[in-house]
């Protein structure tokens, strides 16, 4: 049977302090208490020694509690104790983005916050109380509302983007005089070794190294928590101080986190210089890994005996328990109470913890994914900025007075409004500065509300949405851009498993709301190819509480923003906006020069809610459900049957997530046969989940679809061969209906 | 060894129900101050006990009453320290003098001697004072209309302050004007003793009122021999002071500071108590037993064990107490085998 490595270190402190106990302390002063070593008091080094306890026995605690099937979570932070001396040199108030191993670093912050029971708060955590009170028994995180500790799953590094949009807002939210203009608050982030390798890990150090670059401040401290291994796989020897040490625009220190004294003074170091130079710094903490990597992990099958103990004999509470002996700070047999104390006391806590009810109904696990509350969003979105901001903003010549304009120009003149009402909304993105975004969207707008408000970003998907996530939580309206729907793949993880994840992970106590712009589809007559056109939208369908937004003309678009914008406002919540390119500039509908694809700017007056469809036209035939291009493509194979005698009902979803589902089913039923005109991919694209709808709750409808190819986009001609074409759809139409009738 | 929170009561607990309580008890704590007590040629705790007949004059005067409930509570502590792992100790109100002493964060003798000066500038002197109101309803839930009327109350009134939160309860402090304004505002809640009722002779204890006593307090006690404690004490933030993990300096400051001047907060102190420690019992020393509501309120509001409203609680208290105040017979026997 495998020897429990837990009970190996728990035995090992208590017959090391034993030892202890023979010998005298090394120094006999009067008042060791009272001293200082380091910047530390003598209680303060006695207090941390007795948050790394805490931490320990946590570890074990869980371990124990797993062989009843009470624990679900097992994963510690034994030999990390010292990132504890990380949070002793900050404040409470600094946001921290904290990987899984940070236990003594949450520990030791909730010893500054007294309505905070740390210890309490991690085995609720770990036994998936509904009294946890971050996330409620959906998961365990180290996160917490009065700590400043927004919950992370870290597992992946995924993190660190968004700990630089926040340093970057705490920065911007000072210049554009949104807050104190004393606020020095830092972001902390930590994360392991192995998650450095990352390449979202990296993309944040990049990020945050070239706005240092550009003299733009980022008060981010990375702490790289270097045990030297990942679950099995080994860093490379000295690979961290390699990578880092000579990092240009990322000031590099290095701490032994097995010593508390010498990695405290270093992280005091490290916090002052972000907290007065405003650049972005990486300490490096070298430390240990503790009974591997979980629970479950059987560290023998790559570690030998002889390295496993090795290990142990490093332990950081040998270490501090010796050196608080060594200053005379406490005796062995104090610290031996002090450490049995500490377990009884969460053996204690546990005992209560485990009576608690776990989640028990689905809904409940959903509840708190991205609550809409309708009437809030419709009284916000219909709130119009003040006059005097309006004429000020549009220089006097106010959208409304314009004549009618294509979908681009509207939402150009949309976003001004949004950027008016709302003093802490940012657009950012590749190009959407002084060019104004690759198709005019954002013309003229930096100009207007100013650089700090509309900027331009750097090539990296990821670190624009990581900026958006960072600058939501930290109360901004962020409206990223992204230029290509095909870029936003390489990035979806940070709407996917961040964004989207947070209201979730904290119960709504942590919002990240923000409206992700994006041209999306295709027929750009084939021009740009796969890239630039894509119409692959299998990776945002299935985000949990992620409302997606699918305009096809510049009414709807207007009107559709000031809804997602004030979902955001008001819920905190996460849309995607997916622009149609292929429609932004078009004017015309079913003949040149008809002009019915412009819109007249929308007064504030108007409102779609969030899942509202829209009924184009009605016809007794059959009914087309589309959006984007595939409506328009709709409305006019539509209006050309009717010379024919098909009378065709046209509808357009408007929204991918929620769907409008009652007015589909209601349109199906009202002619009894469908087509689905579906612009994506016939895989994950958007007619299966309206074919399902209708399968589960119609009966008796004839249903087809059309719907682009499962393949990237062409160059030239060949496109067409592989995107839905009006005569796709007109076929389609008649053989339902003329099938039906022959 | 059964864990246990051990809770010292605040100065108001010593009642003619009291009286001789202290026969027969053997305390070393009682000893030390009785002889100081002694030495400033004062009523000793013992004589005050032995008295045959409750003076309130006597009894209650500021200058007695303190030392009174310390010396009960420190006996009481003696009763027990050796058969209950106590993992910590709070007090309320003037009851945090007392835990400084019996965690041994100050001797006994200075102990007496915060204690007997904090207790001199009440003589003759009474500052403004206390009134004593609810804020839960009979099932001992909050009454959010109740609790907004009292924020009203002290929004609206100038010089009128949270003094205690106290569970369920809520302890007002202010001037003369103040608490004649809140008992007009404040709708009665009727009962054996009608809410709001104002405490006689008391002052508005930690409340900004008490500024001066804070300064004469600065002056006269700032040479108090403060420790670390023995033992880990809760305070009226609910703040935790571990044995040689917290600074003396800081602990003297808050003590002759902070609690003075700010609202003392039972409610989180028991909360704090009940969830960094998980105790078997929590055991209300003598003299009294008049705060075991006060912590059920706070049990409910956790939903500690279980425990969601006022019936859970008596309930659980006939059946297998979790609070044991040392100052009822029945529940003493359980203390003191």
């Amino acid at each position: 049977m495998a020897v429990n490595r837990a009970s190996v270190v728990d035995e090992n402190f208590i017959q090391f302090v034993d030892n202890l106990s023979t010998r005298p302390p090394e120094l006999h002063l009067d008042t060791p208490l009272e001293e200082m070593w380091n910047g530390l008091y003598g209680w303060e080094i006695v207090d941390m020694l007795h948050t790394m306890m805490q931490s320990r026995h946590l570890d074990i605690r869980a371990r124990e509690l797993k062989k009843s099937d009470r624990s679900f979570y097992t994963i510690g932070s034994s030999g990390h104790e010292g990132n504890a001396c990380v949070a002793k040199a900050m404040r409470h108030t600094d946001p921290a983005f904290l990987h899984y191993r940070s236990g003594a670093f949450y520990l030791q912050r909730s010893k500054q916050v007294d309505s905070v029971s740390g210890v309490f708060d991690v085995l609720k955590g770990i036994v998936a109380s509904t009294q946890e009170p971050i996330a409620g028994g959906r998961h365990k995180v180290f996160g917490s509302v009065p700590l400043n500790i927004p919950p992370q799953t870290s597992t992946i590094a995924s993190h660190l983007p968004k700990a630089v949009g926040a340093a970057f807002t705490i920065a911007r939210k000072n210049r554009l005089q949104l807050d104190k203009p004393d606020d020095n608050s830092i972001v902390v982030c930590t994360f392991g070794d192995a998650s450095s390798n990352h390449s979202t890990a990296c993309g944040a150090f990049n990020a945050a190294a070239l706005s240092d670059y550009q003299n733009l401040p980022c008060p981010v401290l990375f702490v790289c928590e270097d045990n030297g291994i990942g679950i099995s796989v080994r860093t490379p020897k000295n690979w961290i101080e390699q990578r880092f040490a000579p990092n240009p625009g990322l000031k590099y220190f290095a701490a032994d986190g097995l010593d508390i004294l010498e990695c405290y003074r270093v992280a005091q170091e490290a916090v002052d210089y972000v907290r007065k130079t405003r650049r972005p710094t990486f300490l490096h903490i070298k430390l240990v890994r503790l009974l591997g990597h979980a629970g479950s992990d059987v560290e023998r099958l790559y570690r030998s005996q002889q390295e496993i103990e090795a290990l142990e004999a490093t332990d950081p509470l040998l270490k501090s328990a010796h050196l608080v002996h060594r200053l005379g700070l406490l005796t062995a047999e104090e610290i031996l109470t002090m450490y049995e104390q500490t377990r009884t006391t969460v053996q204690s806590l546990a005992q209560e913890a485990v009576q608690h009810k776990q989640i028990d109904s689905a809904e409940t696990v959903v509840s708190v994914l991205a609550p809409i509350d309708n009437d809030a969003i419709r009284k916000e979105a219909t709130t119009a900025p003040t006059a005097e901001h309006r004429e000020r903003f549009h220089n006097g010549r106010l959208p409304e007075k314009e004549r009618p304009r294509h979908l681009a120009m509207i939402l150009n003149r949309a976003l001004g409004d949004m950027l008016c009402k709302h003093p802490e909304m940012m657009i950012f993105g590749e190009d959407v500065g002084q060019k104004g975004g690759v198709y005019h969207v954002t013309a003229d707008l930096q100009s207007k509300a100013g650089i700090g408000r509309v900027f331009n970003t750097p090539l990296d998907e990821s670190a624009i949405l990581g900026l958006a996530i960072g600058a939501g939580q930290m109360g901004m309206l962020p409206v990223p851009e992204i230029q290509y729907l095909a870029y936003l793949h390489n990035a979806i993880d940070q709407l996917r498993g961040e964004a989207c994840s947070l209201q979730f992970f904290s119960q709504g106590q942590f919002q990240n709301p923000m409206v992700v712009r994006i041209a999306a589809y295709a027929y750009q007559k084939g021009f740009g190819g796969h890239f630039h056109n894509a119409n692959s939208i299998a990776s945002i369908r299935d985000i949990p509480g992620l409302i997606i937004a699918s305009p096809s003309n510049g009414h709807d678009a207007a009107v559709m923003l000031r809804t997602c914008m004030a979902a955001a406002k008001t819920n905190g919540l996460v849309s995607v906006f997916l622009e149609p390119i292929a429609l932004y500039m078009t004017k015309d509908l079913h003949r040149e020069k008809d002009g019915l694809w412009l819109s007249k700017y929308p007064s504030f007056e108007e409102h779609i809610s969030v899942g509202e469809g829209r009924i184009c036209r009605q016809g007794k035939d059959i009914t087309i459900v589309s959006y984007a291009n595939g409506l328009w493509m709709s409305l006019r194979v539509a209006e050309r049957l009717k010379e024919d005698g098909i009378d065709c009902t046209v509808v357009d979803l408007r929204w991918l997530n929620p769907l409008p589902e009652d007015l589909i089913i209601d349109m199906a039923e009202h002619t009894g046969k469908v087509l689905i005109v579906d612009e994506c991919r016939k895989t994950g694209g958007m007619a299966e989940p309206i074919m399902a709808l209708l399968a589960e709750r119609t009966k008796n409808l004839t249903i087809r679809r059309v719907t682009g190819w499962d393949t990237y986009i062409p160059l030239g001609d060949a496109a067409n061969l592989v995107l839905v074409q009006e005569e796709d759809i007109e076929h389609a139409v008649r053989e339902l209906v003329q099938g039906e009738q022959q | 060894m059964k864990r246990c929170i051990v809770l010292c009561p605040g100065r108001g607990s010593y009642s003619k129900d009291s009286l001789g309580g202290l026969q027969g008890l053997e305390s070393t704590k009682l000893n030390e101050l009785d002889a100081l007590r002694q030495s400033w040629e004062r009523p000793t705790v013992r004589e005050m006990d032995n008295s045959s007949k409750f003076r309130s004059s006597w009894h209650i005067a500021g200058e007695n009453a303190s030392i009174l409930t310390a010396g009960v509570s420190a006996t009481d502590f003696d009763q027990i320290s050796e058969q209950m792992d106590i993992v910590g100790i709070c007090g309320n109100s003037m009851g945090w003098y007392t835990t400084l002493g019996i965690a041994g964060a100050l001797s006994i003798v200075e102990m007496g001697r915060l204690i007997e000066t904090m207790g001199q500038y009440q003589k003759g002197n009474i500052i403004g004072g206390q009134l004593v109101y609810s804020v839960v309803d009979e099932h001992w839930q909050v009454d959010p209309q109740r609790l907004q009327t009292v924020c009203d109350a002290i929004e609206q009134t100038p010089d009128l302050h949270w003094s205690i939160k106290l569970g369920g309860q809520v302890v007002l402090g202010g001037t003369k004007d103040a608490l004649q304004r809140a008992m007009e505002v404040l709708p009665t809640i009727d009962g054996p003793r009608p809410l709001p009722f104002q405490l006689p002779l008391h002052s508005a204890f930690h409340t900004p009122l008490m500024i001066e006593t804070h300064r004469q307090a600065l002056r006269d006690l700032s040479n108090l021999d403060m420790r670390t404690p023995k033992i880990p004490m809760i305070d009226g933030s609910g703040h935790i002071w571990r044995p040689k993990a917290c600074s003396a300096q800081s602990l003297l400051e808050y003590t002759l500071g902070t609690q003075v001047i700010e609202t003392y907060d039972f409610t989180a102190m028991i909360r704090t108590a009940l969830k960094h420690f998980a105790p078997d019992y929590i055991i209300l020393l003598g003299p009294g037993s008049n705060l075991g509501g006060a912590i059920g309120h706070v049990l409910i509001e956790e939903r500690w064990q279980g425990i969601a409203n006022k019936e859970d609680f008596i309930h659980r208290q006939k059946t297998n107490p979790f609070v044991l105040a040392m100052g009822r017979v029945d529940q003493r026997t359980q203390v003191i085998n």
